[in-house]
């Protein structure tokens, strides 16, 4: 009799000022079936840093780009690098299209993607991508 | 994009493409694409002989198929004696497959395999290389009209050739960038991918991307072999 392979654990972190996307990207977790996700999520950039600072084994953050009041990923990823997470990072959006975004390397992003793109299929191949396949 | 022109008609998808930077951006590109055509998925696979030919799950590239469909696949099939592959493999014409079709030969019936009732096979093949691919597109969906058909074609094409040009094509001789040569310099120091991260403030798999481009621009194979070659050519002192 053939046994199956445990279904991988991966520790994902949502850092968003908007809860509702909390609830939103749980549920799209649950729905990848081959991946356990433990997703934690933090409202604003001084939460998150804390739980980077106090956490182990955190695979990937996905990153909202704008979180309240002004900041973008250009402020909030550097940080989290300062903090020593060498993970890989996302950064989410409604709008890809402002030019900064180009530069996402430089600033320690590793992937970008359209809120509107996200669905289990595309954390799946993220998470196969980037957690997974290292 | 370098070594295209604007005689290279690539309409509103230029935008998109120039802009995509690295496997997400185009698994976010070929995704769009699939949905916006009303496919559920798409795949693309390289059509080599190297290692073993047999398996599906070997030659993906990038897809967005369910985790484990195509390794199921191979545990009961093999991709090299599909009716699709052979059309791949015996032809560059877009082909259009579903399950009743009777060129699919009872045991190479990849649709009926897969559990699919529509497949868009585009061959396609690497700028300057000239390797070939197949960029594949299932779903359970009636089959395309002519027009739609030779958009999904050409845009295919399109957004193929620059995926081939910023994530396969190899960049042997090519110039390291700064980012590139600021890591040469640290692996130089003996430091680990880890370590790098932290220095440098990107991910150790940015570390472990860019090292990697590092070993095909150089034509090297490991990391002393890149160190001992970037000194003998003075990228580093």
């Amino acid at each position: 009799m053939s046994e199956t392979a445990p279904a991988p654990t991966v520790s994902l972190l949502l850092v968003d000022d908007d809860p509702n996307e909390d609830v939103i990207l749980r549920r799209m977790a649950a729905k990848v079936s081959t991946i356990s996700i433990v997703l934690h999520y933090r409202q604003t950039i001084a939460d998150a840093l804390d739980f980077i600072r106090t956490q182990d084994g955190l695979h990937l953050v996905l990153m909202d780009n704008r979180l309240h009041p002004t900041v973008d990923f250009r402020e909030t990823v550097p940080a989290l690098r300062q903090a020593g997470f060498i993970g890989p990072i996302g950064v989410i959006s409604s709008s890809l299209d402002d030019p900064y975004f180009q530069a996402f390397e430089d600033y320690g992003v590793d992937f970008r993607i359209d809120k509107s793109e996200l669905d289990a299929t595309a954390i799946e191949f993220l998470i196969r991508e980037y957690v997974i396949r290292e | 994009m370098a070594g295209l022109l604007k005689n290279h008609r690539r309409y509103e998808l230029e935008r998109d493409l120039d802009k995509a930077l690295n496997r997400v951006d185009f698994f976010r590109i070929f995704r769009s694409m699939a949905l916006r055509y009303a496919f559920d998925h798409f795949g693309i696979v390289h059509l080599t002989n190297d290692g073993d030919a047999s398996l599906l799950s070997g030659r993906l590239i990038l897809h967005d198929l369910p985790s484990g469909m195509a390794e199921e696949y191979d545990k009961r099939h093999r991709f090299s004696e599909s009716s699709v592959y052979e059309s791949l493999i015996t032809s560059a014409i877009p082909s259009v497959w579903t399950p009743a079709d009777i060129e699919l030969a009872s045991g190479r019936n990849l649709l009926r395999q897969l559990g699919f009732d529509l497949l868009v096979c585009i061959p396609v093949a690497a700028p300057t290389s000239g390797s070939r691919y197949g960029v594949l597109y299932l779903g359970d969906q009636e089959e395309l009209a002519r027009g739609p058909f030779m958009e999904l074609c050409y845009e295919t094409v399109c957004a193929f050739d620059y995926f081939y040009r910023v994530a396969l094509a190899s960049k042997a001789g090519m110039g390291l960038t700064p980012r590139e040569t600021e890591i040469l310099r640290w692996i130089s120091y003996g430091k680990t991918a880890s370590e790098i991260a932290l220095i440098v403030s990107v991910s150790e798999h940015t570390v472990n991307s860019h090292t990697a481009t590092i070993l095909k621009k150089l034509n090297v194979v490991n990391r002393t072999q890149m160190v001992a070659k970037a000194i003998r050519e003075r990228i580093i002192q």
